[in-house]
């Protein structure tokens, strides 16, 4: 952990009430820069809650935020993106309607200063076709390039997920349980990507597979019941009885 | 005698009395709504036919088989219940799982077929129909006089209210009824039969409609189309109140009820347009409605898009050239009147496909830019005297920036609610429209002149004319065109299929769609300006509701979110109201059939449909070989 007072994302007594119960009870969270930061715990332990407050996906009941020291309790969700904060959602989340090619070009549109044309094609733009095309091989996309991203498989709509989060090479990456329905060689491979793209960039996770939550958090956090029960490295944590008890309750793989 | 505030206080007391009297209508109505949207998740369009059906049905008992009120109080709304139910077995049940808006064209489908035949059979005037020998005369209560009747429809659906509030609220049945929205399988599994529940929750708010009807007919004339206004406003009480919940309904429909007889008293000229400026007010300050506190259902899936990448450029401007070239030589063949028309027309729906297919913003309310854009051009080339393009210029631009405060309000709802904000703006405009001095009432504005474009083409001249529109539609649709593909939409069909992770991209969706809805009624306003200098005429039809549905038949039928779709479409409608012109209403007829045809069998219209069967065909031969290759592997292991 460093030592520097500033954090990518730190929250202060953030709280989610839905309707009288708090899916998120005053939780005080730090993520480190450039850690690789995992959030594990049982089902309904408010972890998405968490993401989606820290995303602004949902304003928060009470609390406060903060992005680099600076206070963003109440910025909107495009406006954490432009501050290089980006998630991927637990329920995959493409565009069904578009090409895996126009999924991955349409992050790359801001940078290249497009996303407000509208009358120019973007396939007079090779700074963005080559980009897609890049990010396209790097994931092993590149023979679905014109496929209709709804007719993927439900494993390349994550890998194509992650593919287009990433391309807006963002400082802060949330990924909210990546590894959800892929098969075991996937797993794998999605897993090297996210070591790759943890590189000199702010990565938390949320995930329910152990072994990768073993192979790549520096640092853990348990959530139970809307609360941080315990923080750590790995062997830290799984050595904790308290911890141990909060899953025993819970079948998990 | 008394005055309040320079109003005379019998005149206060009697708008009062005639508002609470509209408000308990407004409430019954907007009861079954929120009823029929809690357990099925559709936005019964059909529900001033519906009532209208009551009215009709009391009336029919009495002159036809000399049955009087009392008996029309049951019978009227058990028919017309039992005919919902027919509906809901036979149409509804297929379209749970699609998003709402199908469920909102199917049944306004069918809210078009009931009223074109009952106008058929009625005619559209209305007819009277007299109050029960009981409940003649009144009584003076000291500052008023109260007829009893009236006084009888306030206890009468006070009394229905709460009764409804109480049954699915407070009683085992409600609690089945509720438990059945949050959680169907659960509900199936202690034994109860979901299905069966839903077709008659749906029959009971049928025939509460129906009742309403009963009431209304010694009050209101009993006509075919009494039903239809009544429900826009009925749709803007239930945005002010939320359907959430069954009592803010209620109080809702009083509250707008209240709020209009007290205009109607201080501020008359204001009282038909009030229920549409406090939906404004609560959408800027708590769009989820009054009593709106559930988040907005989740959509179904929609399925109305395509699943073949778009063509290339090459071919897409083949395929405009090909049908520019076809567009240039029909005059050959074809009437031009027709063929300027249709284009008009076709230029109104893409404009309308540019939210409604490629943001999915289906907006219930586009008459407002075709129609006011109408009036201005006509006001600026006949009274003004300036030359055509500045006429349509002035149009053009009222119709832009209505789209954009409308716009601006409207995006903070979604789906049906956004179509329901947008159908009750125009309703708004069409009032004003009505009632402004400068649109010419019910004549409308008459003898527009063509004049001389830029000064040099004389528009009068049928060639000029024809080449005039020509462009117009050729440059409105390569426009839209371009607009489509470019990388502003790429990010609205990226909008349209996922909100929330274009915004976690970055998009600031809302202003997206705002700047797609803005551009849409512009270009929708370039058609209206053009058919004013056209046609000549700028009139109500343009901004009346069924223009709005009529927009939306042509973009259906040929196919939302294809580039060819609403050209296709606009040609048949058009050529549909030419050739059936001498069937009258059963033209509308037809349409409300074309809706309920469209939405159970043929969602992605026919330009979709065509451009599916062509990729399937295309894809069919690869997809073969693929399953024959996993099936030599399968066999080899
Ligand atoms: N929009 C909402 N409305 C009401 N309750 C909600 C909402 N979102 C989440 N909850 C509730 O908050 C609790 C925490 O949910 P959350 O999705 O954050 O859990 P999670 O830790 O991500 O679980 P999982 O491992 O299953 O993904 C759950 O009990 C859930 O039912
Ligand atoms: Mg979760």
């Amino acid at each position: 952990m460093t030592d520097g007072a500033v954090y990518a994302l730190e929250t202060r007594g953030l709280s989610r009430e839905f309707g009288g119960f708090f899916a998120v009870n005053s939780v005080n969270f730090r993520l480190a820069r450039n850690s690789m930061h995992a959030v594990i715990g049982p089902n309904g332990a408010g972890k998405t809650t968490l993401f989606n407050l820290l995303t602004k996906y949902l304003p928060p009941s009470a609390g406060t935020i903060l992005h680099d020291g600076h206070d963003v309790t109440r910025l909107s969700m495009p406006a954490m993106a432009k501050r290089s904060v980006v998630r991927s959602f637990q329920i995959s989340a493409v565009f069904a309607g578009l090409t895996v090619r126009e999924n991955v070009e349409l992050a790359l549109l801001p940078e290249h200063g497009l996303a407000w044309n509208l009358l120019g094609r973007i396939s007079r733009h090779r700074g963005v076709l080559d980009r897609a095309d890049a990010l396209l091989a790097r994931f092993g996309l590149s023979e679905y390039a014109e496929t209709m991203a709804g007719s993927l498989s439900y494993g390349r709509k994550r890998v194509l997920e992650l593919a287009t989060t990433l391309a807006l090479e963002p400082k802060v990456l949330l990924l909210d349980e990546p590894m959800a329905g892929l098969g075991h060689e996937d797993i794998g491979r999605v897993t090297q990507l996210i070591r790759e793209a943890g590189r000199g960039r702010t990565v938390l996770l949320v995930e329910h597979n152990m072994n990768v939550v073993a192979e790549l958090a520096d640092t853990i956090t348990v959530m139970v019941r809307g609360e941080v029960l315990a923080e750590g490295s790995y062997a830290e944590v799984s050595s904790r009885a308290d911890v141990m008890a909060a899953y025993t309750g819970q079948a998990h793989a | 005698m008394t005055t309040i505030l320079g109003v005379p206080s019998a005149v206060l007391y009697g708008q009062l009395l005639l508002g609470l009297i509209n408000g308990a209508f407004y409430a019954m109505l907007s009861l079954g709504l929120a009823v029929i949207f809690g357990m099925m998740n559709i936005v019964n369009f059909a529900h001033g036919a519906q009532y209208m059906m009551g009215a009709m049905g009391a009336w029919f008992l009495l002159n036809y088989l000399g049955i009087g009120y009392w008996w029309a109080l049951i019978l009227a709304p058990l028919a017309v219940g039992a005919i919902g139910i027919v509906i809901e077995m036979l149409l509804l049940r297929r379209l749970y799982k699609l998003d709402h808006l199908y469920g909102m064209l199917l049944t306004f489908g069918l809210a078009l077929m009931v009223q074109g035949m009952f106008s058929d059979w009625f005619g559209s005037s209305g007819q009277p129909y007299s109050i029960p020998q009981a409940l003649m005369g009144g009584s003076h209560l000291g500052f008023m006089f109260l007829p009893n009747y009236r006084a009888w429809v306030i206890a009468a659906s006070v009394v229905i209210c709460l009764g409804t509030w109480y049954v699915v609220e407070r009683t085992k049945l409600g609690a089945y009824l509720r438990a059945a929205t949050e959680n169907p399988m659960l509900v199936q599994a202690f034994g109860i039969r979901v299905p069966r529940m839903i077709t008659l929750t749906y029959g009971a708010g049928v025939a509460l409609a129906a009742l309403a009807g009963v009431l209304a007919a010694p009050i209101y004339q009993v006509s075919p189309l009494m039903g239809a206004d009544l429900l826009i406003v009925v749709f803007a009480v239930v945005v002010i109140g939320g359907m959430g919940s069954i009592m803010g309904s209620i109080l809702t429909g009083f509250l707008v009820g209240i709020i209009e007889g007290l205009t109607k008293a201080f501020y008359p000229e204001a009282s038909t347009t009030v229920v549409f400026v406090v939906m404004a007010v609560v959408l800027l300050i708590r769009p989820a409605g009054l009593f709106g506190s559930k988040p907005e259902a989740a959509q179904g899936q929609p399925q109305s898009s395509l699943s073949a990448p778009a063509p290339s450029a090459r071919t897409q401007s083949l395929i405009f050239l090909t049908v520019a070239a076809c567009l240039a030589a029909a005059p050959i063949i074809v009437y031009p009147g027709f063929m300027m028309k249709a284009m008009i027309f076709a230029l109104f729906a893409c404009a309308f496909n540019l939210v409604a297919g490629y943001g999915r913003l289906v907006s219930f309310g586009h008459a407002m830019f075709l129609g006011s854009a109408g009036y201005v051009c006509g006001h600026v080339a006949k009274i003004w005297g300036l030359p055509p393009e500045l006429a349509i210029l002035a149009g053009t631009a009222t119709a832009a920036v209505l789209g954009f405060v409308s716009g601006w309000l409207a995006i903070r709802r979604s789906g049906i609610y956004f179509a329901m904000v947008t159908l009750a703006f125009a309703q708004m405009v069409y009032f004003v429209a009505l009632q402004a001095p400068f649109t010419g009432g019910e004549d409308g504005l008459q003898a527009i002149p063509r004049g001389m474009l830029f000064g040099l083409i004389d528009l009068s001249r049928p060639a000029n004319l024809y080449t005039f529109v020509l462009a117009i539609f050729l440059g409105g649709f390569f426009l839209i065109m371009r607009l489509v593909g470019s990388p502003f939409g790429r990010v609205l069909k990226a909008i349209s299929d996922h909100d929330a992770r274009a915004q976690s991209l970055g998009f600031d969706t809302s202003r997206y769609k705002l700047v797609a809805f803005t551009l849409s009624a512009a270009l929708a306003g370039l058609a209206g300006s053009t058919k004013a200098i056209v046609s000549q005429i700028a009139s109500l039809t343009d901004v009346h509701w069924s223009m709005s549905g009529e927009v939306l038949l042509m973009t259906f039928l040929g196919g939302v979110g294809t580039l060819y779709g609403p050209l296709v479409g606009a040609f048949i409608v058009v050529a549909m109201q030419n050739y059936l012109a001498a069937f009258g209403q059963w033209v509308t007829v037809i349409h409300g059939l074309i809706f309920v045809v469209c939405v159970l069998a043929f969602r992605r219209g026919i330009v979709g449909e065509l451009i599916e069967f062509w990729h399937r065909r295309r894809r069919a031969p690869a997809a073969t070989q693929a399953v024959l290759r996993k099936v030599a592997v399968a066999t080899k292991e």
